[in-house]
C-alpha cells in the first residue's frame, strides 16, 4: 500500500512540473479567448447628476430681534437652515464634531426649540385668565399632604396614529400614608398583613396599583373599592383572632413572654416598679426582634449587670 | 535588656572579655527578663486582678489532680501540660471579669448566671477551669460538669429509670461524675459540717437517714451505681437547701450547658427511641441548680457549638444555642464573650512556648502565626505543635 502511494506521488510531481513549464514559456502562442458577446462601441458616458438651485439657508437672513416663537411655533425635528445656532453633534476621529448640516444625529434627538422661556411665559400669560389663585391653606407640602392625603397617579399619552388610545393610560396608582388612616394597634397590624408587600415600612406608604379594567376611571374606582374594603376588614375582629398564641406573634412582645414573668418572680414586684426594668425589657426585645449579634448581646449583658447590681465589665 | 550589651561593646576594647561578658548576659539576664513579662508571680486566683491579663500562672500539681483529674481540661491541652511538665493557665479577660463579679457579689440575692460564649477553640473551657480554680480557692462547693456533651452525645450506658416513669438513667457517667465531685470537694466536705435534711430510702435495707453526712450520699451513689442518678438528684437537692440556708457557698460550672436543650441526644431507650435531654433523670436536678430561685451560689455556664450535632453548628451565640426554652430558663443571665487572643495575649503565649522550648525562635514567626491562626488559641496550639 505504502509503495503504491509513493508511486502516485512521483507521478503527480512529474505532472506538475510539465504544467509549470508550459505556462512559464512566454514566447509560445496564447489560447484564444472565446468572445461570444462582441461589444464594439464604447461604454455610454455616466449621466451627470442634475444640480438644483437651492436658496441659501434661511438662518442667514434672520434679524436678531425676531420673534422666535413665530419661526418655530410647534414641536418639529431639527432643521439646520432654520435654526440660527452653530450647534454641532456627533463624533469624528481627529476632527471636530460634525456641523449641523446633514447631521442625522441632531434630527434624531427630541428638541425643545418650541418651548423657549419667552414662549412659555407668553403662553402662561394667555392661560392665566382661566385660572384661580392657589389656596393659601395649601401653601406648604405638609399642608397639602394633610388635607389631601390620597395621591393618585395616571399617565396620559398623545400621539398621531389612527387610534389615539394608549393601553398604558388605564393604569392607576393610588398611594396613601398608613398613618393618615384612623387605625388602632390591632387594625393596623391586620391592615399590614392584608396589603402585604404593598406597604413600604421605610416611607409608611401603602401603594395600590390597578390595571385590570380598560379605562382609568374604572381602575380608579377599583382602587378606591380595594382601599375601602381593606380598611373596614382590618377593623373587623374575627373570633379566631383571639386564639393567636406567642408562636404566632410576628414580633417579640416582652410583657407577654416568660422573660417578664421570671423577672417579676425574681424581684417579687410588678415589672414597672423594678429599677432598670424598662431598660431590661428594651434590651430583651431588641435582642429578640433584631436578632442576636455582639452589639445586642453586649447591651443585654450590661443591662442585666445593672439589674442584678453586679460590677461592670472590665 | 538589649542596651546593656551595647554598653559593653563600646567600652570593652579587649575582644576576649567582650565575648565572655556577652555569654554571661545570655545565660543569666535573658530568661529573668522574659519571665517577668509573661509569667504571673501570683499563682493564687484570689489575688489576681485585671492587671495580670495575658500572663500565665501555674496551677499547683495537687490542685490539678484534685480538680481536673476526671476532666475539666480539654484533652489536647492536658497532653500539652504533660509535655511542658507544668499546668499553666493564661489569665484572660472573661474569667477575670466573672471572678471580679463573684468577689463583689451580694450572696443574699438570687443566683446570677454567667454564660460564656464564643467561637470554637477560643478558650471557653480553660476560662471556666480558671474560674473553677478560683472557686476552689475561695471555698465554694463545686458542682462542675467538665463536658456535658459526653453525657448527651457519647453516653456509656443507658437504662430506664425505676423510680421515675418515662425517664432514662445514664448511671455509669453519673457515677464517674460523683467521683469527680468527691475529688473536687473532699476537703470542703470534711471541714464543713454538711448534713442531709431528708431520709432517702433506696431499697428495703438501704437508706440514707436524715442528718447524715453529705459524703455518705455521694459514696452510696459511687458504690451502688444502680442508684447513681437518684443519688445525684438527692445530692443536688441537698446542696440547694444547704446553700439556701447559708451553710455553704456553691459554684455551679457546666461546660456545654446547651446540650440540656438540644432535642437530639444520642441516648436511646430500649425501644431505640431518641431520649430528649429533659427525659434524662439527672437533667432536672442540674436545671434546678441553674435557676435563680436560691442564693449563696453562682452559676457559670458555657454554651458551645460542639455540644450539639454537627449539622446545627451554625452560630455560636447563646440565644441560638440555648433555643427558646433554654433562653427562658436562664433569662436574665449575663452573656460573657470569649474572644481569640489579643496582641498582648498572643505575644505572651508565644513567649511561653519559646520558654518551654516548644517553638524555635525564628524571625517573623509571630507575625506569620498570628495571621495563620487568626489569633485563635486552639489553632495556634495546633500550628505550634510541629514547629
Amino acid at each position: 500500500m505504502a509503495l503504491n502511494l509513493m508511486k502516485n506521488s512521483i507521478k503527480m510531481n512529474t505532472f506538475s512540473k510539465l504544467q509549470v513549464r508550459s505556462s512559464s514559456g512566454s514566447s509560445e502562442p496564447q489560447f484564444r479567448v472565446l468572445n461570444l458577446k462582441v461589444t464594439k462601441s464604447k461604454p455610454a458616458p455616466r449621466r451627470q447628476p442634475k444640480k438644483f438651485d437651492t436658496a441659501p439657508p434661511r438662518a442667514h437672513q434672520m434679524p436678531t430681534d425676531q420673534n422666535w416663537g413665530n419661526v418655530w411655533p410647534g414641536p418639529r425635528s431639527f432643521h439646520p437652515a432654520t435654526v440660527p445656532l452653530p450647534v454641532r453633534q456627533g463624533y469624528g476621529e481627529k476632527q471636530a464634531p460634525p456641523s449641523k448640516y446633514a447631521n442625522a444625529e441632531l434630527m434624531k434627538i427630541p428638541n425643545f426649540l418650541h418651548l423657549t422661556p419667552p414662549v412659555i411665559k407668553r403662553q402662561c400669560d394667555a392661560l392665566r385668565k382661566f385660572c384661580t389663585p392657589w389656596p393659601k391653606e395649601l401653601s406648604t407640602d405638609e399642608n397639602c399632604e394633610k388635607h389631601f392625603p390620597l395621591e393618585t397617579t395616571t399617565s396620559s399619552y398623545c400621539y398621531s396614529s389612527p387610534s389615539i388610545r394608549n393601553s398604558l393610560a388605564r393604569i392607576v396608582t393610588l398611594r396613601i400614608k398608613l398613618s393618615h388612616l384612623p387605625l388602632d394597634q390591632h387594625a393596623k397590624d391586620k391592615f399590614r398583613r392584608l396589603v402585604g408587600d404593598r406597604y413600604d415600612e421605610n416611607t409608611d406608604y401603602v401603594t395600590i396599583v390597578a390595571d385590570r379594567c380598560p379605562t382609568s376611571k374604572q381602575n380608579f374606582d377599583y382602587c378606591m373599592y380595594l382601599l375601602t374594603a381593606v380598611f373596614h376588614e382590618s377593623w373587623n375582629v374575627e373570633p379566631w383572632e383571639s386564639k393567636k398564641t406567642l408562636e404566632d406573634m410576628e414580633y417579640y412582645d416582652w410583657t407577654k413572654n416568660q422573660s417578664c414573668k421570671s423577672l417579676e418572680s425574681m424581684f417579687e414586684v410588678p415589672f414597672d416598679k423594678i429599677e432598670h426594668g424598662k431598660e431590661f425589657s428594651e434590651a430583651v426585645s431588641n435582642l429578640m426582634n433584631n436578632g442576636e449579634n455582639l452589639q445586642t448581646l453586649k447591651t443585654y449583658g450590661d443591662t442585666v449587670r445593672k439589674l442584678l447590681g453586679l460590677s461592670k465589665e472590665i | 535588656m538589649f542596651k546593656k550589651p551595647r554598653y559593653i561593646f563600646r567600652y570593652n576594647k579587649n575582644p576576649k572579655s567582650l565575648i565572655t561578658s556577652f555569654q554571661c548576659l545570655t545565660t543569666a539576664a535573658l530568661p529573668t527578663e522574659r519571665i517577668d513579662s509573661f509569667r504571673c508571680v501570683i499563682n493564687n486566683p484570689l489575688e489576681q486582678n485585671e492587671g495580670h491579663i495575658g500572663q500565665f500562672y501555674r496551677v499547683p500539681e495537687d490542685v490539678v489532680s484534685k480538680l481536673f483529674s476526671q476532666g475539666g481540661l480539654p484533652k489536647s491541652f492536658r497532653i500539652q501540660t504533660k509535655t511542658f511538665a507544668e499546668t499553666c493557665l493564661m489569665i484572660r479577660k472573661p474569667s477575670i471579669d466573672i471572678i471580679n463579679c463573684i468577689k463583689n457579689l451580694d450572696f443574699s440575692k438570687p443566683v446570677p448566671r454567667f454564660v460564656l460564649y464564643g467561637q470554637k477553640g477560643v478558650g471557653k473551657s480553660l476560662s471556666l477551669a480558671h474560674i473553677v480554680h478560683y472557686g476552689y480557692e475561695a471555698g465554694f462547693l463545686l458542682v462542675h460538669i467538665p463536658w456535658l456533651g459526653e453525657w448527651m452525645r457519647r453516653p456509656k450506658d443507658s437504662s430506664p429509670s425505676e423510680t421515675k416513669e418515662g425517664y432514662t438513667n445514664i448511671n455509669l457517667d453519673i457515677a464517674s461524675w460523683l467521683v469527680h465531685f468527691k475529688n473536687q470537694n473532699s476537703l470542703l466536705l470534711e471541714k464543713a459540717n454538711l448534713k442531709t435534711t431528708q431520709t432517702y430510702k433506696w431499697t428495703k435495707r438501704e437508706e440514707t437517714v436524715a442528718n447524715s453526712n453529705l459524703m455518705d450520699l455521694v459514696d452510696h451513689g459511687i458504690n451502688r451505681i444502680k442508684f447513681a442518678s437518684d443519688c445525684v438528684l438527692a445530692l443536688l437537692n441537698e446542696i440547694k437547701q444547704l446553700s439556701k440556708s447559708g451553710k455553704c457557698k456553691t459554684l455551679v460550672a457546666i461546660d456545654g450547658f446547651n446540650a440540656f436543650f438540644y432535642p437530639e441526644t444520642r441516648i436511646r431507650t430500649e425501644k431505640k427511641e431518641i431520649v430528649h435531654p429533659h427525659n434524662v433523670s439527672v437533667t432536672e436536678g442540674f436545671l434546678s441548680l441553674t435557676r435563680f430561685d436560691w442564693k449563696n451560689a453562682v452559676a457559670v455556664l458555657i454554651v458551645d457549638e460542639l455540644a450539639i450535632a454537627e449539622k446545627d453548628q451554625t452560630s455560636y451565640f447563646p440565644r441560638y444555642l440555648l433555643g427558646k426554652d433554654g433562653f427562658e430558663h436562664l433569662d436574665p443571665f449575663i452573656p460573657v464573650l470569649v474572644n481569640g487572643y489579643s496582641n498582648k495575649e498572643f505575644l505572651s503565649c508565644m513567649n511561653y512556648y519559646r520558654e518551654r522550648r516548644w517553638v524555635q525562635p525564628l524571625p517573623g514567626l509571630d507575625d506569620e502565626l498570628s495571621v495563620i491562626s487568626s489569633s485563635n488559641p486552639y489553632k495556634l496550639m495546633q500550628l505550634c505543635a510541629p514547629l
